[in-house]
């Protein structure tokens, strides 16, 4: 539930009362299975509406840990409950394909984006649709497409993606075709395509940032981003001299990770953990981060201590780069942090929490543009304002 | 071409020695200089696009390299490489069309030969549409079209229509338009002047106070074109030290009837309450929107901003650089004589190579330039209107193509 008012204790109350319903919906486990020493608070599970994005994350980077198993149980049960529901409730019936399974087919390699993952899906539907004209196949487009966006309403870059194709599809079937068969298999082959053009896209964004890091620069990254790991491995084959400072990323602990591909590149890395970004902030150069969503106003949607990291370094006068698809660029505009849906991720603190204290699970944060300073995208170089431009321009 | 060879070392050799002030004569001169190269260059009958654009990547690069603080070299070239693409493409748009209608006309019963060409002919329009354009999110999914493909379609659709005079005659005209359109820059170059100074009314008003800081010809129209038209208002002109080209501007304003305050550059933070706005010449503009300008105007930003005064940069067109700062800092600065700073008679055993270790205790350092970051400015006026600095990639954008950001003859992968 959304907590908007000031006065927790109302909240609470309301929260008790509220409860219940839901957990119809996420059908937990009988409570004897997750009174786990780990894990012995019941809210963290009545009231988690598990992010899939964010779990999808979790299982690339490979960080497990048990409590992180028992509720990815609970949700694999729980999408295949609801994925069965789409099949049915998405006048599918019939036909043995699912969106949805297709989707999360593409979704587990490891380094395939969301978006990539979303078109492929799609280009999918289009193989295995039996429609005959092109509005026809463009309805069925729009019913995979909301489905998908619905079943994970946390991932921006699959709602963009999403958008994107179907704004494509909506924009080319009316020129130049009319043959429906050539327009179709063009169609699919784009789609295909798409994955190209997504690889493609983050050596572009490599490219242009090599400009950016400087021979003895110190680069602050956070978080694990495939885009931000191709410009740092590019940089470290083009013999720069740099060195890269690596948050902790807790509760995924990505930058583990990342500092282990760091290091196998013989690039000088340091880990810090997610409090010691001010203290060191004034020995480093500049910022690098990935980015979940590029949201309307410039700024961008990205794992938790992202806003963090841009104030100190505002602040401090250091730069922030982003490096971003341009297919990541969302029809959203958050005033604020609470103003984006839920995205909740379970933390293992590893030692036992009593039931009444809270726990804080957000996955994600918004920075504002005003701590951006340049946006690297396979469209260019960019300014924090051109996002806007760029989405009315498909848009409207 | 000797003719041009000498003319292109002759300015080389300026450049070098910089004897050519201000960006606006490097410009026009630059502009010149390669309109003379392109009417001198024989372009074969294919490809002629190409041909052009090698042969001024080729001086481009000679030129940027002479003066490379100078940036308007960089940008008259790259404005010079678009207008070439510009034209070839409108041409090569020109004559698919009319190709296309006489394949429709003569060939009605040659279905397929109709499909290729009807074909053809949009995936030409769709490149067209696309390849000047920057790259954008709704071209994201579309084939990226091969520009090399599109002359070559055109001139063996027009083999095998016979049409050889009129491809000579492309040729022609492809040259024709460049120089046309080369010339109109150079005329927008010399006018950029009037075309600011015409917005000076919108910005100042009645009673104003306006702060300026060494000596700009843009500034000195734009103060003289609110003058004419009978907007009372006074000027402050910091001196702009080591140069004191302030000195100068003060001069002129007072012939010309405008009530003027000089005062030193470490004043400007005393005096800046009672400023209204604070107007001022760039040397560049880069895509990002932070300007490089003369020393000591990083020092009236700041100051305009602590009291909220708005900063508003002059800026022709010709001074819009597409390439981002990657060090402001370090870059694109130049270090300039000490003796502005120092008289060498008084100073001389400091400076004594001579005496000790052979290396002197006294340095001198006069850079030229500073590095205003675009939060500290508050409205760019150019000769194509007032605009915030986060729009600048807008413009850049319209005048500059993505390919041409590096001027090198090699091929460089991927950019």
């Amino acid at each position: 539930m959304w907590h908007r008012s000031a006065s927790f204790i109302l909240d609470k109350n309301q929260n008790d009362t509220v409860y219940p319903a839901d957990s119809v919906t996420l059908t937990p486990p009988p409570p004897s299975s997750i009174s786990t020493p780990q894990n012995p608070n019941p809210n963290l599970n009545r009231n988690m509406s598990m992010s899939a994005y964010y779990q999808t994350r979790a299982a690339h980077h490979g960080v497990v840990t048990s409590d992180w198993l028992a509720q990815s149980q609970e949700a694999a049960t729980r999408a295949v409950a609801t994925g069965g529901q789409e099949i049915v409730d998405g006048g599918k019936s019939g036909r043995a394909f699912s969106v949805i399974d297709e989707f999360n087919n593409w979704r587990k390699q490891p380094d395939l984006a969301e978006a990539v993952a979303a078109i492929r899906a799609l280009a999918a539907v289009i193989r295995n649709s039996e429609a005959k004209t092109m509005m026809e196949l463009e309805i069925e487009l729009k019913k995979a497409s909301d489905s998908l966006k619905s079943w994970d309403t946390t991932s921006i870059s699959l709602t963009a993606g999403c958008d994107l194709f179907m704004r494509y599809v909506t924009r080319t079937s009316a020129l130049e075709y009319e043959d429906f068969n050539s327009a179709r298999s063009r169609l699919i082959e784009r789609a295909e395509k798409f994955g190209e053009i997504s690889y493609k896209a983050r050596k572009i964004i490599a490219m242009l940032s090599q400009d950016f890091i400087f021979d003895g620069c110190t680069i602050l990254v956070h978080g694990f981003s495939r885009v931000v790991m191709e410009v740092l491995k590019m940089a470290a084959q083009n013999k720069k001299l740099f060195r890269v400072l690596c948050t902790e990323g807790r509760p995924d602990r990505s930058g583990l990770r990342l500092a282990n591909e760091l290091a196998k590149l013989d690039v000088p890395v340091k880990l810090l953990i997610d409090s010691a970004v001010a203290y060191t902030m004034d020995e480093v150069d500049m910022v690098f981060v990935g980015a979940d969503g590029v949201v309307e106003s410039g700024g961008i949607i990205n794992m938790m201590g992202t806003y963090q990291i841009a104030l100190v370094a505002h602040s401090m006068n250091k730069p922030v780069y982003v490096a971003a698809e341009s297919y990541k660029f969302a029809r959203l505009y958050p005033l604020d942090q609470k103003d984006m849906g839920p995205a909740l991720r379970p933390i293992d603190f590893g030692v036992p929490i009593p039931s009444k204290v809270e726990v804080e699970t957000s996955a994600r944060d918004y920075t504002p543009p005003q701590y951006l300073t340049l946006l690297f995208t396979d469209l260019g170089v960019l300014t924090p304002s051109v996002v806007s431009d760029e989405l009315i321009q498909l848009y409207l | 071409m000797p003719d041009t060879q000498a003319l292109v070392n002759d300015f080389l050799n300026k450049l070098k020695k910089r004897k050519i002030e201000g960006s606006q004569a490097t410009a026009r001169q630059t502009a010149e200089l390669l309109r003379s190269v392109i009417s001198q260059q024989r372009v074969p009958y294919t490809n002629q696009a190409g041909a052009l654009i090698d042969a001024v990547k080729a001086i481009g690069e000679q030129l940027i390299a002479a003066n490379p603080v100078e940036l308007a070299v960089g940008n008259i070239v790259r404005r010079v490489l678009h207008i070439i693409r510009e034209e070839d493409l409108s041409l090569t748009t020109a004559a698919i069309g009319g190709l296309n209608l006489s394949a429709v006309s003569d060939d009605e019963n040659d279905d397929d030969r109709d499909g290729d060409s009807t074909l053809s002919a949009a995936a030409v329009a769709a490149a067209a549409r696309s390849t000047l354009r920057p790259p954008s999110l709704q071209t994201l999914l579309e084939d990226t079209p091969v520009s090399a493909a599109v002359p070559q379609t055109s001139s063996s659709g027009g083999d095998s229509e016979g049409k050889t005079a009129d491809k000579s005659s492309r040729s022609r005209k492809l040259k024709h338009d460049v120089i046309e359109a080369v010339n109109e820059l150079i005329q927008d170059i010399v006018t950029c002047h009037e075309q600011i100074a015409e917005q000076a009314v919108e910005h100042i008003h009645q009673n104003e106070v306006i702060l300026t800081l060494g000596s700009s010809r843009t500034v000195l129209e734009f103060l003289f074109a609110a003058k004419e038209k009978k907007r009372s208002f006074r000027v402050f002109v910091a001196e702009g030290a080591p140069r004191y080209q302030g000195h100068l501007l003060a001069k002129e304003l007072v012939a010309r009837g405008l009530q003027t305050t000089l005062i030193t550059d470490s004043a400007v933070f005393a005096m800046i309450s009672r400023v209204n706005m604070v107007i001022v010449g760039a040397h560049a503009v880069m895509a990002n929107g932070g300007v490089i300008a003369p020393v000591g105007m990083n020092l009236v930003a700041l100051a305009a901003q602590k009291h909220a005064v708005p900063f508003v940069v002059l800026a022709g067109s010709h001074k819009l650089c597409p390439l981002y700062p990657h060090n402001p800092e370090v870059l694109l600065n130049e270090l300039r004589s000490p003796s502005e700073l120092l008289d060498f008679g008084e100073f001389s055993d400091c400076m004594d190579f001579g005496s000790g270790s052979g290396s002197p205790l006294l340095h001198v350092v006069n850079p030229a330039f500073d590095y205003v970051p675009p939060k500290l400015v508050s409205l760019f006026i150019t000769d194509a209107g007032g605009h915030n600095p986060s729009y600048m990639y807008r413009l850049i954008a319209d005048y500059y193509s993505a390919d041409d950001l590096v001027v090198q003859r090699r091929a460089t992968a991927g950019n």
